[in-house]
């Protein structure tokens, strides 16, 4: 009973330098000899929000035309390698985070649609993307990635809500936010060792033994019975073996026949001394996640709402949320124009992925999205809103939408969510404080 | 005529066993030789060849039946729980069926009889007292979610969105037959333990589990935060309760309590004694002939004389209040804030300040000449703060920052109750105190984040006190940010810029306070949490032998700590998730899911006790069976399984740990305090609620709604809930078992009671109460609950054959076939039925013979309900308009109608088969495992002693907790 423990190598494999992970879809999907169906028949949908704090510069934020002809303002023009695959929408708002007044009250909702619960106790709604997280459960090894590139912060704004709201963007329920990994060596563990294999393994491993040792003091026809669950407790470790067993498979096959491989070294512990690479790194581990379908649903928080963060790299000497406050500034449009480049980034990390005929990122949406269009008048009654990303032709792209003039009924955020959620798979007749698509997406 | 029979023959039996009974006494008693082969090839075999196989053999095996294959009477009786079904067929003669080709003669259906009579009580009296074969099963989803609320504390049901578990022969989902374990089932059960891993809080000494799950930080804040909150309004101070209490202590003469203390007084009124001692100081002594204690005074004088006067006391207490809180404004010290040019107002070191000089001055008088120093100090300017508004609202127009220190943006909280603890608390409850704000910055680490709040505060917010290069290094997403190292160097960067903008000494001090304060607050939470850790550890053991419901083995034990290191090993997940883990894997052990004490783990040999089988033994049969008591562990498990559906409660295992638990009083004395304890609700769900079928029903979800807009979603929890209570009531009560069928009363809370017509009582909120008197509504008992009459009732119309077949086959035990596949359908609504009523409907099926056979059993029995619509409502006419009849003829061609005629034929005709049916499932139930032939001593025990004891419930669950088939097991072959 003692000496029963297998020497452990948790980690420590991944550990190393320089983990090469190459598993484009179609190969492993070669190598997944029993995918369910619904996967077979197609490329996985991947979806991401990408959060920026304080809105951006309204006097740059604008284009026209579409597809490839589209012309892009300043502020957007980092994504114009990908004009065909955007859709620059705007004129969409989120009703509940208007009229509650600044900053946590606009931005803890921005994607569950939810009224916000000011006080010590939180309460706000599901965000759609752990919606998707929750239907992508099975599917994958991890539910969801949620990441951010600054700290969270927990105490009270003035308007008596909590700061919670202005640092999470990404909630499990109506009370609890989804912890966010700040760390990118974390973050990188996280997508080989995480609650959905390893620890339950080792918990399943335990279990077993235990099973085995109770087994061997009870009669025999007990023990029929505790083989029962004993043989539950190794099917379920199976299934969840088997996912890893394909995996290696598929990458051995992929080097075999000389693939190009993506590879991504284990980022340094500690935090990344320049925010630049903090990002980047943060985008490197959600197209390395993406890419090998550890998971299908990210958010990454650039900075939160309220953010402290510095840029000197663009001049700008002031702290992120009191550049906002002059958000016409040139500073402003830099820092603006920086954000959207992080998008950029992301997108075209995906863009190099083949996957099939096509690439990772004609399978996805990316979403850029902040909580205010002004951040001097903190004006949430309209937000900016990009979409990268095709999901595999379900969504249209290369388009300039603009709802603002619609109505309030017709230019609702959730409103998109629940196309956009329909295009992934998931068809809610609610959502947040919708019950309608919205139209033309 | 059936009781009759059975009476005779356990006389028989019982007095075989008294005698030292050998075989040969029963067959004396029956007149032939039951058990020899000779008999069953010479009679039985022929009469099965002739009469049963044709239908009932290999070939065709009608109603899944299958007699060949019976080559001798131990095969026979190895399979008695099929042969009962054909004994009581064949005593009934309803086998072979009318038109049978071939029928037997009176006399060969009656050896039959006889020869399966003969040797089920052989069988019986040979095993007597088996406790049969049980064994070893997991816990159904039900029982899972009781044990891991009474484990936990916290009724978290995280299986609650599991099935029930299917039901095994007898309709229960206990026992072994039924409850098997898929990879499905355990994948499931395995995120629900760490759902419930998830709730794990580690504490300064030892572990918890709270309400909601502890994951993220604001998790932890809500914990910690709630809990302090909810000591403070525990102990809020109502200054007129203790003027009252020292006024019913002054006038204890005239209340004829002359010898009570103060402190007794307090204690009444749930007051602090050490409180209310010093306000009777403060109003009684003779110091202070001026100020506001004065005044104080003179109002106390005017108090009533007379103890009579006690609501114009409470008045004059209230003045007092009133006078002490509007006076007392008067006196508090004002503070202004601390400013210094270039560092923002909001700026922790100086709100800190602030906050520590209101703190302090809560007791003071803000008057110098010193009449209102005493007053100030014994009532002070608040006993606690348990809201702050933010620094720059001191006035306090926002709400619910429980316990912040009031800053803009950051985290922070500041402990100010100084006055409860010193005047109110004693010292266990200032001890309590105290622990909860040491587990706040535990729990929540706040003090880091704290800190890192104000290096992202100082250094981005205005007036960005700490912009410039030599505080670049700070950064609050930087772990380190908080290492003392990090800590000094930013302490000596931001003390220097502040001395050279000419911050006052004030300041400077407030500076230096606040970053030697966060330090030291921030070095005592990473060592306590160091600290504890070996506490976990020794909680994680308890908390595995409470789960495993007996001790851990030393390799158990061992274990368990070595998957902890382990899992800590090199590079692994920190404390805290290795603890979840460890919880997790407890949870999902066998030895908690399964019930191992129904098998023989971890025994020491105990000696085997035989029992009836030793004179069978003596006669040169083998013994019938070997069986050894169980352990008193195995004991407390299997009792507080059978009446709570949950693991043992303390006071059963230290029974068990000091080996008395199978002591008869003890047991017994255990049972009834189980009986009375609400966990009882276990039995009343997964007993009551599997036998009276309406375990399910909080789903049930064929009721029109349109139709029928009564029927909501809480009379539908209603509904449930009614026969729950009633059950609950009965066994906590110790009832009559005859008020399930007679019961004038019945519970229901608003819904329900409106459902009924039943008045609410003026005044009275919303809850459950017991309503007596209710067969005027039409209610009382079981048989006319809504949640019967509506589950019975298929929709759009009721159903008198439903509701009929559950009266005969679930209350009174009778076994009816199902249905053939060809029955004509009756119209789904009542409104669509034309001219004929149901009853007219149904007494036209019943023309047919085939029908007959069966409908004549039950029809009747359910027409007496047609009194009540589909939702169990009380009605005249039918949705077609059809006035409604209650009147049936019943299988005796007695004459009744409604509820009390149905009542009436029951009490004459059929209350023992309900008992006796009661009886059974109980029996099976308790063992978790099928009936047989050697329990009969036990029912029959059963009854008899219930009719000795006015039918209470008490006294079935005292015959079976007492039989040798509840204290022993059966020794394993090996």
């Amino acid at each position: 009973m003692t000496n029963r423990r297998r020497p452990f190598t948790r980690r420590t494999v991944l550990r190393g330098v320089g983990v090469a992970m190459s598993l484009p879809w179609l190969e492993s999907l070669s190598a997944w000899g029993d995918e369910s169906p619904a996967e077979a028949a197609g490329l996985p949908k991947r979806f991401a929000a990408l959060f920026m704090g304080n809105g951006i510069n309204p006097n740059h934020w604008w284009a026209k035309g579409s597809g490839a002809e589209m012309e892009l303002s300043q502020t957007l023009q980092p994504l114009a390698p990908f004009k065909s695959r955007l859709n620059v929408i705007t004129g969409l708002f989120n009703k509940q985070a208007t009229g509650v007044g600044i900053h946590p009250g606009q931005t803890g909702n921005i994607l569950s649609g939810a009224a916000l619960q000011k006080g010590a106790v939180l309460k706000g709604g599901v965000s759609m993307d752990q919606v998707l997280a929750d239907h992508f459960q099975e599917a994958t090894p991890q539910a969801s990635l949620v990441l951010g590139c600054e700290q969270p912060i927990t105490g009270y704004h003035e308007t008596n809500f909590s700061m919670a709201y202005s640092s999470h963007i990404s909630w499990h329920d109506a009370f609890s936010p989804v912890p966010m990994e700040v760390y990118p060596s974390l973050a990188f563990d996280s997508l080989f060792d995480n609650q959905g294999s390893k620890r339950t393994r080792s918990i399943l491993d335990r279990v077993g033994e235990h099973a085995a040792f109770v087994g061997r003091q009870v009669s025999r026809s007990d023990r029929a019975r505790l083989d029962e669950y004993l043989t539950s407790v190794r099917e379920v470790e199976k299934q969840i073996e088997r996912a890893r067993a394909m995996k290696s498979v598929a990458e051995e096959r992929a080097k075999d026949r000389g693939q190009p491989t993506i590879s991504l070294q284990r980022p340094d512990n500690g935090l990344p001394e320049d925010i630049r690479d903090h990002m980047r790194l943060m985008g490197d581990i959600i197209a390395l996640a993406f890419q090998t379908d550890k998971t299908r649903v990210a958010t990454l928080l650039l900075c939160r709402d309220l953010s402290g963060l510095f840029y000197p790299f663009l001049d700008v000497r002031l702290a992120h949320h009191p550049a906002s406050h002059d958000d016409r500034s040139d500073a402003y449009e830099r820092v603006s124009r920086y954000y959207v480049s992080q998008l950029a980034y992301l997108a075209g990390r995906l863009a190099d992925m083949r996957e099939g005929e096509t690439t990772v990122l004609d399978n996805s949406c990316l979403m850029f999205v902040s909580n205010m269009w002004s951040g001097s008048q903190h004006d949430s009654t309209k937000l900016p809103l990009l979409l990268v990303g095709g999901l595999g032709g379900a969504l249209d792209t290369g388009r300039v939408l603009d709802y603002a003039t619609r109505g309030d009924q017709n230019r609702k955020l959730c409103s998109l969510y629940l196309s956009l959620m329909d295009r992934v798979g998931v068809n809610l007749p609610q959502f947040g404080d919708a019950d309608a698509r919205l139209a033309d997406v | 005529m059936e009781f009759g029979r059975r009476q005779f023959r356990f006389a028989s039996l019982a007095g075989a066993i008294l005698l030292g009974g050998t075989a040969s006494c029963l067959r004396a008693a029956d007149g032939a030789e039951p058990a020899g082969d000779s008999r069953f090839q010479t009679a039985v075999q022929p009469f099965l060849q002739a009469y049963c196989l044709d239908c009932h053999g290999a070939a065709s095996q009608e109603a899944k039946l299958d007699l060949s294959g019976y080559s001798s009477p131990a095969d026979v009786a190895a399979a008695f729980r099929i042969w009962q079904r054909v004994l009581e067929r064949l005593e009934a003669e309803e086998m072979p069926p009318d038109d049978a080709p071939r029928r037997p003669t009176e006399a060969e259906r009656s050896d039959a009889v006889k020869w399966l009579r003969a040797l089920r009580d052989d069988e019986a009296r040979r095993h007597a007292g088996d406790p049969g074969d049980v064994p070893v099963r997991r816990l159904s989803n039900f029982e899972l979610d009781c044990t891991i609320r009474d484990l936990t504390g916290i009724d978290l049901r995280p299986l609650s969105e599991f099935p029930v578990d299917p039901a095994n022969e007898a309709g229960f989902d206990n026992s072994g037959e039924s409850l098997a374990t898929s990879p499905a089932w355990l994948k499931k059960y395995l995120a629900a333990a760490r759902q419930v891993a998830d709730h794990l809080v580690l504490k300064p000494t030892g572990i918890d589990f709270a309400p909601h799950p502890v994951v993220t930080d604001t998790d932890r804040d809500k914990y910690c935060v709630a809990r302090i909150v909810d000591f403070y309004r525990r102990h809020a101070v109502d200054y007129a309760e203790y003027f009252l209490a020292a006024w019913r202590f002054s006038r204890r003469e005239t209340l004829g309590r002359s010898t009570a203390s103060l402190d007794d007084f307090a204690a009444e009124a749930g007051l602090s004694p050490k409180y209310a001692a010093a306000v009777w100081s403060v109003l009684t002594d003779s110091q202070e002939e001026a100020g506001p204690l004065a005044e104080l005074r003179s109002l106390w004088r005017q108090l009533p004389e007379e103890a009579g006067g006690v609501d114009d006391a409470r008045l004059g207490c209230r003045r007092m209040s009133d006078f002490v809180i509007e006076t007392r404004k008067r006196f508090v010290p004002t503070v202004d804030r601390l400013r210094v040019k270039g560092i923002s107002d909001g700026s922790q070191p100086l709100v800190l300040w602030r906050n520590r000089q209101l703190a302090a001055g809560r007791m003071l008088s803000a008057k110098e000449d010193g009449t209102a120093a005493r007053f100030c100090r014994i009532f002070p300017d608040v006993f606690f703060i348990a809201e702050r508004p933010p620094y720059f609202e001191s006035n306090g127009g926002t709400k619910g920052r429980l316990l912040t220190a009031g800053f803009h943006l950051m985290q922070g909280y500041f402990r100010d109750d100084g006055p409860l603890c010193e005047l109110v608390l004693g010292d266990d409850e200032r001890s309590q105190l105290d622990a909860l704000w040491e587990e706040l910055n535990f729990i929540t680490g706040v003090p880091a984040r704290q800190y890192k709040d104000f290096i992202f505060f100082e250094r981005a917010e205005p007036p960005r006190f700490a912009m410039g290069s030599e505080f670049d290094f700070a950064r609050s997403e930087d772990k380190a940010a908080a290492s003392a190292a990090k800590i000094e160097r930013l302490r000596a960067a931001y003390l220097a810029k502040a001395r050279q903008i000419g911050a006052s000494d004030q300041a400077v001090e407030a500076i230096e306070v606040y970053f030697t304060s966060m330090a030291a607050d921030i070095r005592w939470v990473e060592e306590a949490r160091l600290a504890a850790e070996p506490s976990h550890l020794a909680a994680l053991a308890r908390f595995a032998e409470r789960a495993y419901r007996r001790p851990l083995l030393r390799a158990e034990r061992d274990e368990l700590l070595a998957f902890y290191h382990e899992l800590r090993g090199e590079e692994g997940p920190d404390h805290d998730s290795a603890m979840r883990d460890c919880v997790t894997s407890v949870l999902v052990s066998p030895c908690f899911c399964y019930r191992l004490d129904l098998g023989d783990f971890g025994r020491e040999a105990a000696p085997d006790v035989t029992t009836a089988s030793t004179t069978a033994g003596e006669n040169g049969q083998a013994p019938a069976f070997r069986a050894r008591p169980l352990s008193d562990y195995d004991l407390a498990s299997r009792v507080s399984y059978f009446l709570w559906s949950s693991m043992p409660d303390e006071e059963l295992l230290a029974h068990a740990a000091a080996g008395d638990l199978h002591q008869p009083d003890v047991l017994l004395a255990q049972s009834r305090r189980m009986l009375r304890d609400e966990r009882v609700r276990g039995l009343a769900t997964q007993f009551a609620g599997s036998f009276f079928d309406f375990r399910r029903f909080d789903e049930h979800n064929s009721v029109d709604r349109e139709r029928f807009p009564a029927f909501t979603s809480d009379l539908r929890q209603a509904m449930y809930e009614e026969p729950l209570r009633f059950f609950v009531h009965l066994a906590r009560e110790n009832g009559s078992l005859l008020d399930l069928l007679y019961g004038d009363y019945t519970f229901a809370n608003q819904v329900l009671a409106r459902h009924y017509g039943i008045p609410w009582p003026a005044g009275e909120a919303d809850g459950w109460l017991r309503f007596d008197a209710v067969g005027r509504w039409g209610r009382g008992g079981l048989l006319p609950m809504a949640v019967f009459l509506t589950k019975n009732s298929p929709g759009l119309r009721t159903s008198p054959v439903k509701r009929g077949y559950w009266v005969v086959s679930r209350l009174l035990g009778e076994r009816i076939p199902a249905p053939p596949p060809s029955v004509p359908e009756l119209p789904k609504d009542e409104a669509a039925l034309g001219e004929l009523t149901l009853p007219q409907l149904l007494a036209r099926h019943r023309e047919l013979k085939n029908c007959a056979v069966c409908h004549d059993r039950f029809d009747s029995v359910g027409l007496v309900f047609e009194g009540y619509g589909p939702i169990g409502e009380r009605r005249d006419r039918d949705l077609s308009g059809h006035p409604v009849t209650e009147a049936a003829v019943f299988r005796d061609g007695s004459q009744g109608s409604g509820i009390d005629g149905l009542r009436d034929y029951v009490r004459r005709r059929r209350q023992d088969d309900f008992v006796d049916n009661f009886c059974r499932k109980l029996v099976v139930y308790a063992l978790g495992r099928g009936l047989l032939p050697s329990d009969e001593l036990l029912v029959e025990n059963m009854r008899t002693r219930l009719v000795a004891d006015d039918y209470r419930f008490g006294s079935l669950v005292e015959t079976i907790v007492s039989s040798p088939q509840f204290l022993t097991r059966r020794a394993s072959a090996e």
